[in-house]
Formats: C-alpha cells, sequence, structure tokens
C-alpha cells in the first residue's frame, strides 16, 4: 500500500497576458487573454512508506507545483491524489498533522516574532505532548546549532538560520510525509552536510516517507537511492539514482581560467573542451581521469584559476530529456 | 472531552498571543492608528456640536443624544468594525495564507481569534481616549433607563461582530480572483460600509426613501441600529425585529463566505517558494 499515490496528476495556473507599456494595459483592460501554463503536466507515481525520493529537475519544471498539490495547498487541474489514504486537497486535521511542507525560499515562521513563538504555537495547533516537545525541540536546537537565534526576530536571522528553524518547526510534530523543497537552499557547506544527515537519520529512524528537491546534486546524490526527474511539467526518469549518475554523470566539468592566451587544440588533449574563448575554458572530464587532466593542465598551461565541478544537474536532466535510451 | 476543550484552548490562547505581540513590534503604527481614530472622533464631535450651536434639538435628535451616538460610533468602531481580517485578501494574493493552510486550524478561528485581540486592544485604548474627551468636553453621557435595553443591546453587538467577520470574510475572498484587492474593499468594505452602517451620522436623518433602501442591506445592523436600541429610541418590538433580521443577515453573510471561500480557495496559487 503506497503511502503517496499520484495519477495523471496535471496542474495548469491561468495566467492573464499582458503586451509590454501603457498600450498593453489599456488593451488588457478592454479585452483580457488568459493562457494556461501546464506546471505539471499529467504525471503519476507512487511512493511506499518509508522512501526517500528525490524529486530533480530545471527551475520552472513543476516540483514546487507537484508539492503544493500533495499537501493540499493547490487544487489539482485534473488527476487523483491521495498521500496517506487522503485526499490532501480536503486538508482534513487529521491529515495535516502528519505531514510537513517545508520551502526554502518561502517563510512559514511568523516573522516579526522569535522563531520560539512559532515553535509554542506549532505546539499548541499540532498538539504535541510537552516532553515530546522538550524533547525533540532540544534535540534539534542542538544538532542544528542554532541555541543563540531562538529569542531574535525571525526577519533579522540570516537565510542559513531561518532555514534551520523552518527545518524545526516542520518537525516538531513528528509528521510521518515530509515534503522538503530545496531545504538546503542558502546553506554553508558544513550545515549542508548536516542538514543532510539530519535527514537522512530522521527517515531512517521514524520511517517517514520524504520527498526532497533541490538544486544541489550532492544533497540528491547522498540521501536518495530513487529520483524521479522532472522537465516542463512532465516525468522524463522514474529510477534508482546510481543509473542515472552511471550513465550522465561519469564526467565532471574543469572550469579553467587562463593568465595567457594558449593553444587551444593543444587543450582537447586533455578532455573534451565544452567552451574555449580567452581567458576562460571549460573542459569535461571522465570521473577517474580529474586529477591527472587537473595535474596536467597546472604543468602545461598558464592556469589563473582551476575549479573541478560535477556536470550541473541541468545538464544531466537535459541529456535524460534529450531522449537517450532510457531504461 | 474536557481535556481536549482545554487543549484547544491552548492553541487560541498562543495565537492571541502572538498578535498581541506583533502590534508591540509595530508600536508606532498602531499609536498611529489609534491617533487617526482619536482624530476622527474628535472631528465628528466638534462637527455636530457646531452644528447644533445653542440648539437642543435637531434632526430628531436632542443633542446630548446626537452626542451620546457619535461617542457611540466610536466604540462601535473598535469592537464591530475592528478587525485583522482585511489582511486576509493580502495574504491571499502574497501566498502568505500558505502558512496557515498547512495547519490543522480552521480558517475562521484563526482570523476570528486575531479578531478579537485587535477589537480588545482597540477597545481597551477607545475607553480611555473616550473618557478623556468626554470628561474635559464634559459631554453628557446617556445611559439606558431599561434593563432589557443592556439586553438587547449585547445580543446585537454579538450578532453585529459576526456578521462584520463574515462580511469581511467575503470581501476578501474574492481576492482569490482579482488583483485589485484594494479598490474592492476600499469601495465596499470602507465607503458604503460605513456609510450605510451608520458610522458617520445616524441613518435616520437621511430622506425616507434613501433609508428604505439602506435598511435593506446588512449594514446598519453593524453600527445604526445597536446604538438606536442604546439610545432606547426603538420600542421593544423593533429590536427584537431587528435582532431577528441582523441574525438572519448573518446565517447569509456566514453561507456566502463559505461559498465563496471554497470555490476561491481552488484558484488559489500558493505564491512564492
Ligand atoms: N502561482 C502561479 N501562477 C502562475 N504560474 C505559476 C505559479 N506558480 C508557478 N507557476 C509557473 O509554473 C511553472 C512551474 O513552477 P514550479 O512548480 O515553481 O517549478 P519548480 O519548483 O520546478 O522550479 C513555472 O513556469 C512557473 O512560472
Ligand atoms: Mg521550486
Amino acid at each position: 500500500m503506497p503511502v503517496i499515490e499520484v495519477k495523471s496528476l496535471k496542474k495548469f495556473y491561468q495566467v492573464h497576458k499582458k503586451e509590454p507599456g501603457l498600450i498593453g494595459s489599456l488593451k488588457s483592460l478592454v479585452a483580457r487573454k488568459y493562457e494556461d501554463v501546464k506546471a505539471v503536466d499529467n504525471i503519476s507515481f507512487e511512493i511506499e512508506e518509508g522512501e526517500l525520493v528525490g524529486f530533480i529537475g530545471p527551475n520552472g519544471a513543476g516540483k514546487t507545483t507537484t508539492l503544493k498539490c500533495l499537501s493540499g495547498l493547490l487544487y489539482p487541474t485534473a488527476g487523483v491524489v491521495s498521500v496517506l489514504d487522503f485526499n490532501p486537497w480536503d486538508r482534513k486535521a487529521a491529515f495535516l498533522k502528519q505531514i510537513s511542507l517545508v520551502m526554502g525560499q518561502k517563510n512559514q515562521l511568523w516573522w516579526d516574532l522569535p522563531a520560539m513563538e512559532t515553535f509554542i504555537l506549532n505546539k499548541e495547533i499540532y498538539e504535541v505532548p510537552e516532553t515530546q516537545f522538550e524533547e525533540t525541540l532540544g534535540e534539534l536546537v542542538k544538532l542544528l546549532e542554532v541555541e543563540d537565534v531562538l529569542k531574535i526576530q525571525v526577519r533579522k536571522l540570516s537565510l542559513g538560520q531561518r532555514m534551520k528553524c523552518e527545518l524545526i518547526a516542520a518537525l516538531l510534530h513528528s509528521p510521518k510525509v515530509l515534503f522538503l523543497d530545496e531545504p538546503t537552499i542558502g546553506l554553508d557547506v558544513v550545515m549542508q552536510k548536516k542538514i543532510r544527515d539530519f535527514i537522512k537519520e530522521y527517515n531512517r529512524r521514524k520511517k517517514s516517507t520524504i520527498i526532497l528537491t533541490s538544486h544541489y546534486m550532492g544533497d540528491v546524490k547522498e540521501l536518495c537511492q530513487r529520483v524521479i526527474i522532472i522537465d516542463k511539467g512532465k516525468i522524463v526518469f522514474d529510477g534508482q539514482l546510481s543509473e542515472i549518475v552511471e550513465k550522465y554523470a561519469d564526467h565532471k566539468v574543469l572550469s579553467v581560467v587562463f593568465g595567457k592566451e594558449i593553444d587551444p587544440k593543444k587543450l582537447s588533449e586533455i578532455g573534451e573542451v565544452k567552451e574555449y574563448s580567452f581567458p576562460k575554458a571549460v573542459i569535461s572530464v571522465r570521473r577517474e581521469a580529474v586529477s591527472v587532466a587537473a595535474a596536467e593542465l597546472l604543468q602545461h598551461f598558464p592556469v589563473a584559476d582551476l575549479n573541478v565541478e560535477e556536470v550541473p544537474i541541468e545538464d544531466i536532466i537535459r541529456e535524460v530529456f534529450s531522449g537517450k535510451d532510457l531504461a | 472531552m474536557n481535556l481536549w476543550v482545554f487543549a484547544s484552548m491552548k492553541k487560541y490562547f498562543q495565537l492571541s498571543k502572538l498578535t498581541l505581540q506583533e502590534y508591540f513590534v509595530y508600536r508606532l503604527n498602531f499609536v498611529l492608528w489609534r491617533f487617526r481614530s482619536f482624530v476622527f472622533f474628535l472631528t465628528l464631535l466638534f462637527f455636530w456640536l457646531a452644528i447644533y450651536g445653542d440648539r437642543t434639538a435637531l434632526l430628531g435628535y436632542e443633542r446630548a443624544k446626537m452626542l451620546a451616538y457619535v461617542v457611540g460610533v466610536a466604540f462601535l468602531r473598535s469592537f464591530v468594525l475592528g478587525s485583522r481580517s482585511a489582511d486576509l485578501a493580502g495574504q491571499i494574493r502574497s501566498g502568505e495564507l500558505t502558512k496557515i493552510l498547512l495547519c490543522p486550524i480552521g480558517m475562521f478561528s484563526f482570523w476570528l481569534t486575531r479578531d478579537v485581540v485587535d477589537k480588545l486592544l482597540n477597545l481597551f485604548f477607545t475607553f480611555l481616549e473616550i473618557g478623556i474627551a468626554v470628561y474635559f468636553l464634559r459631554i453628557p453621557f446617556y445611559f439606558p433607563q431599561r434593563t432589557e435595553t443592556y439586553l438587547f443591546f449585547a445580543l446585537l453587538l454579538v450578532l453585529a461582530l459576526f456578521l462584520y467577520f463574515f462580511v469581511s470574510f467575503f470581501l476578501s475572498a474574492f481576492a482569490f480572483w482579482t488583483e485589485e484587492i484594494w479598490a474592492t474593499r476600499w469601495l465596499f468594505g470602507i465607503i458604503f460600509l460605513e456609510f450605510f452602517a451608520g458610522a458617520y451620522f445616524p441613518i435616520d436623518v437621511l430622506p425616507g426613501w434613501l433609508q428604505g433602501m439602506i435598511n435593506l442591506t446588512p449594514f446598519p445592523y453593524l453600527v445604526f441600529f445597536p446604538l438606536k436600541i442604546w439610545l432606547e429610541q426603538l420600542s421593544a418590538a423593533t429590536a427584537i425585529k431587528g435582532i431577528l433580521i441582523c441574525g438572519l443577515w448573518l446565517i447569509i453573510f456566514y453561507r456566502l463566505a463559505n461559498l465563496l471561500w471554497q470555490k476561491g480557495a481552488k484558484n488559489y496559487g500558493a505564491f512564492g517558494g
């Protein structure tokens, strides 16, 4: 019995089109033109209890929209959604008490008050027993190192501090289903890792079901075995992460800045040159050959700066989407 | 059962506390708001004082009763027309509403709780301000003679409070469709509503045909009717009839607010994130 079931879900937004300028404004007063934005266009998937699924795709792919449908914020244009046997749209208290939606780009804490006030309000609203509240709060606060910021107005917190408080607020009632929409956005690397570890542990210990969207491949790679890739509102891949990384992310990218003009032909001995315009070059190198390639570069070229990067997630998705045989 | 009631009381208590704390964050805002209300009250008061001059009666109102009406308006502005739910429309447009939609708490109870806090806070200051004005200007204040007047007044006041709440909710729900929330709010919520409610002057100084039209709307029950009861210018039968009609409007607007809300929520964009 899957915890989350989505069948042929569609969500179209009606947006009204306005031509630029005053004339456009006047025209739109007389005759408004509406257009459908197909944010989610006929997707289906199932998620079992305890799964931690990565939901990835480029900007505007429809990830956030899907999560909003799953948590009952948006009314689907078509299709069936079931979470924990509830129709999210009914927004029953029994349903809401078992889920949480955390949005990295959106504040859900009380903006003008210290985060602690939101925590206490959530405790009452979700009817969390006192001891459980104290325990969970203590644990989370220590783990995320936010002892010092609980009494500070939320609006005065840094993005990272706020994000941690958001997470705490969302977890105090120990939700069975957790929707995390870019939860590590704006955090430094150390904190990203901490949060990742925490999510992993939470998933393992509470057997909670989690859907995670992220721009950072790192998050997804470390946490999820299964990923769903969505592009332009459609699912283009649903399967084991290992399949994708093996297939599509077997290269890394070297971005180089040169101090002096060089011969671009020589560069292609290092790896596949994706881009070259002095002083910058982007070279794609097989994963296992990265250190050799980097050493070569430094030895034989006037390198001013060198960075080793993962293939951007967008590129992987584009590759997946361009229809290379998918299992 | 008792335990459950207690638990759910606690959440409204905490919500009230947060609402109150927000006012302390924006102290200046609140002070300016009170100042505006006070100036409005004084303007209305001096306006009528000037109109009456040395006369003791005008337009069917004794001087003392008209002044009592003006004082009453200031009081009812806080108690009936004071509201936080006016923020609702803005929250629908900005997507801030998402935060509340995700919580297992009812929309009506959430906003009603905030409204009540707003009303109590404003009421407290209104009492102070009016007290000062009444004392220094030596305005004779009218207290009803008959005991049942207090009962009728209290009853209608509670109904009016809820009626305004649902009218306001109803107006806010239009934000699901239109971006021009301030236009609707300002035109219907402020101009029509306050004028028709009798928040500037008693409606019965107007020509009969206009009165008749206004009486077909729910608005006079918010301010005008309660004050007429307080001033004991209505027979018991008329007062009871007014209370019943107000109750009817309340049911109608409760239904309308619900309906519009349910339809509108399907249009909610949950902007941001
Ligand atoms: N409330 C809205 N109204 C109109 N269009 C929207 C709204 N929310 C999102 N969109 C559009 O829907 C598409 C999908 O958005 P979203 O789900 O936020 O993508 P993602 O989270 O994958 O970046 C985008 O083209 C976006 O512009
Ligand atoms: Mg998004």
